[in-house]
């Protein structure tokens, strides 16, 4: 029994006697020795961190057969079988970086990326809202970026020499139709969508993914927001009208609704303007956004929008030489759904569909204009991850559009329509070599029913990165898109439009402060072209019209060197000519503008809780068409100016005081002139010229959010 | 003879079965116990480094979790840089994950989960307020809905009260009242452990003394 005892003692030393040192150096692939990392045998508590030169050491009373543990934040965790038996360890431990998207380099050419997510970007969701001069519209907010010309007289996104029906705009992926709201000719026009609707924005201004189609020039992309956080009442009250959204929550969904009421009456009884209204520019919409989870990370989301607008304006008219009224009615109905369902961890599934339907009724002196557009967009796509590097996505997609014109005089009705079904599927493979380069290809058919004709177009991107903070970035790609809805009332023996893009961009992003120059080419090719035979004959249309546009586009944001001040700067040198349409030669368009530069100042003055913003714009004169004239576009508009200002005061956390003004020193604008069809008896055309509606545009609001659970201190500031 | 045998293996076998939670109290103490002597944000995440090995060996305990979480969040807020600071939130996250799953309805955890929504808001007030703001003010209300009496709870509602009038301009005094209150009431408030969550008297103290 002695023996026993004693034998058991002896083992019990020796285990207390049995102490292993293990000790070594943290350090990554090359050498960067790694301090703070944590290693410690699994499933004991002995460890220890490594120091600052990237060295540890600690003893251990275990025995036996353990695994050491090393790991550090963004680096893949080092596991080593180890057996303890009091015979020091020493060991040099390499960590591998994980492979992160967020950190990976990323495919920038010709893109623009706004959004919440912690991924430094180089626009956020605010900078949407509280751009100067923009008033809380989408797309006023994006012409302060490169590759844009602002055309006053249109509002509409211009994107590098591309006309704006180049430009097509996609909710969740799914198509819109009809993203502004109707205007009388002449006048500057507005996104129909609250930019609080959104979570994230892509702009991408060239060189696309294989997803998009029917777009020559640019793709906006808008993320609508996930769940709201809690139940709240939001009140706004404009100078210009009101607004009222619900917003009720429930288990595993939420429901907004919302009603507002636009009239500009009021304000322009206040300001004087340039023309005389008859109706004020006057709209009601209502719109309801659905959001449902499914599952773990499954979402349906559908949003509906009903809008209608009125107007009626006393213009010139310069064949008959007198005042005419001009009236539109506008009755635009939009819905939207998406449903993301992960089909297991690797795949998921998007399905997102979209309907329009838009009539406008204009009524001008004895001609009536009915018209009507009926379409929808259905898009499935495939999203799968083959291991962490790779991902591949499939998709298919149906757009159909109706259009119909009515025209309507005095003695007859002419009635001309088309019906466009547009079949495409594309695929994609995005693959990252390392953190370091990435690699996008990818490929789309299109079958357009209408014009009996297909097309396939192979996109290419690539990235790589220089350092933490820069990366260059190339696309390459062909882009197709039907012609004009002009001239598909009249033919159908017409080809797609195409344009091949080439983007290198050089990004750099360092603490703070982003850097982006990009150059481009496009090349225009089978573009429409009227010609000078009667405009309802299929044989006065033909696709020999070609172009090409090219340019430099420079962007800086700083956020850090004022503090408490952020500035932007964008500058876009554009050269393009192009003959199409109508030209009988090649020339510059009437859009495109050779120098544009957008500055963007906003300070956060904390001592009054107030974001102010300043914004000046230039653009160089653009050409327009003088028909007395024997050289076509030969004429040049006035250089566009504009300095915008903007306050919005916090005054408690949920009621926001907002203030604008638009073009405050009041710098002339002036869009060209437009002029009659025909000439006079004197043999000149008539014109006038194209100014805006008023010299400066004045704006004052108040936002009042209500909740009613959870934060305590919203109801306190309430009262 | 063969009794005391089988005492003696029995009491070994015993001694050696609670020897893993003996240990655990030791190591959770002697952690604690290292709080006074962090200073700057690496002594921090050295700590949390230190509960984080405590809690793969003890995956069940939602205590050691706590305390990694609550090194990295002091960590998050003396660092500077605002990238690191959000990367040592992404440390802290994946344990509140975890401790919101082993113990949904621990008041303790929630109120941490505030100061973790006010640590991301401070990266960047301007872009971040209104989210992090409210989402920290969510995960008060839940954990005083549990327990009312909660020092800690009642602690980070006061000053995220205080930081908001403060910044909309109003006396922040209005709440000394209700602080003064607060310190009367901390003593009664026992921790059902000596290693459960025991801190906040001396941030309110120091609060206290702004208010005279």
């Amino acid at each position: 029994m002695k023996c026993f005892l004693s034998l058991l003692l002896f083992f019990i030393t020796l285990q207390l006697l049995a102490q292993t040192t293990i000790s070594g150096r943290v350090q990554a692939r090359g050498g960067e020795r790694l301090p703070g990392a944590n290693i410690y045998l699994k499933g004991s508590f002995d460890g220890t961190s490594s120091d600052v030169d990237g060295q540890f050491s600690f003893k251990t009373q275990k025995t036996g057969s353990f695994t050491l543990m090393v790991e550090y934040l963004g680096y893949e965790p080092f596991v080593k079988e180890v057996l303890l038996n009091g015979s020091d360890i020493n060991l040099v431990v390499e960590l591998q970086e994980t492979f992160n998207k967020l950190e990976a380099v990323t495919i920038t050419a010709g893109t623009f990326e706004a959004g919440d997510k912690k991924r430094a970007n180089t626009l956020n969701s605010l900078d949407m809202i509280t751009t100067a001069g923009a008033n809380g519209d989408v797309f006023g907010a994006l012409q302060t970026l490169p590759g844009t010309t602002t055309v006053g007289e249109s509002g509409r996104l211009f994107v590098k020499g591309g006309d704006s029906d180049e430009s097509k705009t996609f909710i969740d992926g799914a198509l819109v139709q009809t993203p502004y709201n109707a205007t009388a000719p002449n006048t500057s026009t507005r996104g129909r969508f609250n930019p609080f609707m959104f979570k994230g924005t892509i702009f991408s201004t060239g060189g696309y993914s294989a997803e998009y189609g029917q777009a020559l020039s640019s793709v906006l992309l808008l993320k609508t927001n996930d769940m709201p956080a809690e139940d709240q009442l939001d009140f706004s009250f404009l100078t210009i009208g009101a607004e009222a959204a619900g917003t009720k929550l429930w288990g595993s969904g939420a429901v907004t609704a919302s009603v507002s009421y636009q009239n500009l009456e009021p304000y322009m009884r206040l300001v004087p303007q340039n023309y005389r209204w008859n109706h004020a520019p006057e709209s009601t919409s209502a719109a309801i956004s659905i959001r449902q989870k499914a599952g773990k990370s499954g979402m349906l989301k559908v949003y509906s929008n009903y809008d209608l607008g009125k107007l009626n304006i006393n213009q010139l008219d310069l064949n008959q030489n007198k005042m005419l009224d001009y009236s539109l009615g506008n009755d635009n109905f939009y819905l939207n759904t998406s449903w993301i369902t992960p089909l297991s961890d690797k795949d998921i599934l998007t399905t997102s569909a979209s309907f329009t339907s838009d009539v406008d009724q204009v009524a001008f002196d004895t001609t009536h204009l009915d018209k009507q557009l009926r379409g929808f967009h259905l898009k499935q796509v495939l999203a799968k991850e083959l291991g962490d590097k790779n991902t591949l996505r499939i998709g298919a997609e149906w757009m159909n559009s109706f259009t119909e014109e009515k025209v309507r005089l005095s003695a007859e009705t002419f009635r001309n329509s088309f019906n466009v079904n547009i079949l495409s599927a594309f695929a994609e493979a995005e693959m990252y070599a390392s953190n370091k380069f990435v690699v996008r290809f990818g490929s789309r058919i299109e079958y357009v029913d209408f014009l009996k004709r297909a097309n396939f177009s192979p996109r290419f991107t690539a990235a790589y990165k220089l350092s933490d903070a820069s990366q260059f970035s190339m696309a390459y790609g062909w882009f197709f898109q039907n012609p004009s809805d002009d001239y598909l009332f009249y033919t159908n023996k017409l080809d797609f439009e195409r344009a091949d893009h080439y983007v290198l961009t050089y990004q750099s992003l360092l603490k703070g402060r982003t850097l982006r120059a990009e150059v481009y080419y496009k090349d225009y090719r089978n573009l429409a072209r009227q010609g000078t035979g009667e405009f309802y004959l299929p044989e006065t249309y033909n696709s020999n019209g070609s172009g090409y546009a090219s340019g430099f586009d420079l962007f800086i944001r700083d956020k850090k060197t004022i503090k408490n001040g952020d500035y932007w700067i964008s500058y876009s040198y554009l050269d393009t000519q192009r003959d199409y349409r109508n030209y009988p030669e090649m020339t510059t368009p009437t859009f495109a503008s050779k120098h544009n530069l957008a500055v963007v100042y906003k300070h956060w003055f904390g001592k009054i809780r107030s974001y102010v913003g300043v914004n000046y714009k230039y653009s160089s004169p653009r050409a327009y068409n003088n028909p007395n004239s024997v050289q076509f576009n030969g004429e040049r508009t006035l250089a566009y100016q504009t300095l915008d200002i903007s306050w919005s005061f916090l005054y408690r956390p949920n009621i926001i005081f907002y203030g604008a003004v638009n073009n405050l020193p009041g710098f002339k604008q002036e869009f060209g002139r437009r002029y009659a069809n025909v000439p006079d008896d004197s043999g000149i055309y008539r014109s006038t010229s194209i100014i805006p509606g008023s010299g400066r545009f004045f704006l004052v609001a108040c936002f009042i959010t209500l909740t009613k659970k959870g934060d305590q201190n919203q109801i306190d500031k309430i009262q | 003879m063969k009794t005391i045998l089988f005492t003696i293996i029995l009491t070994l076998l015993v001694v050696s079965g609670f020897s893993q939670s003996t240990e655990y109290y030791q190591a959770m103490g002697e952690s604690l116990g290292k709080y006074a002597s962090c200073k700057t944000a690496d002594d921090f995440r050295a700590l949390g480094n230190q509960f984080e090995r405590i809690a793969q060996a003890e995956n069940e305990q939602w205590l050691p979790l706590y305390y990694h979480a609550n090194c990295n969040i002091i960590a998050a807020f003396i660092e500077t840089d605002p990238v690191k600071k959000d990367a040592i939130l992404d440390v802290a996250e994946k344990s509140m994950s975890r401790m919101l799953e082993l113990v949904p309805e621990e008041t303790e955890v929630h109120a941490l989960q505030a100061s973790f929504y006010t640590a991301r808001l401070v990266v960047n007030p301007m872009e971040r307020g209104q989210k992090y703001g409210m989402l920290s003010g969510q995960a008060v209300g839940k954990a005083l809905s549990i327990d009312p009496t909660n020092p800690r709870a009642r602690l980070i509602k006061l000053q995220n009260e205080m930081g908001t009038a403060r910044f909309y301009g109003k006396d922040p005094a209005v709440y000394c009242d209700e602080a003064r209150q607060l310190m009367a009431d901390w003593d009664n408030f026992k921790p059902k452990s000596q290693l459960h969550p025991n801190w906040g008297k001396d941030q309110l103290a120091g609060m206290l003394q702004s208010c005279q």
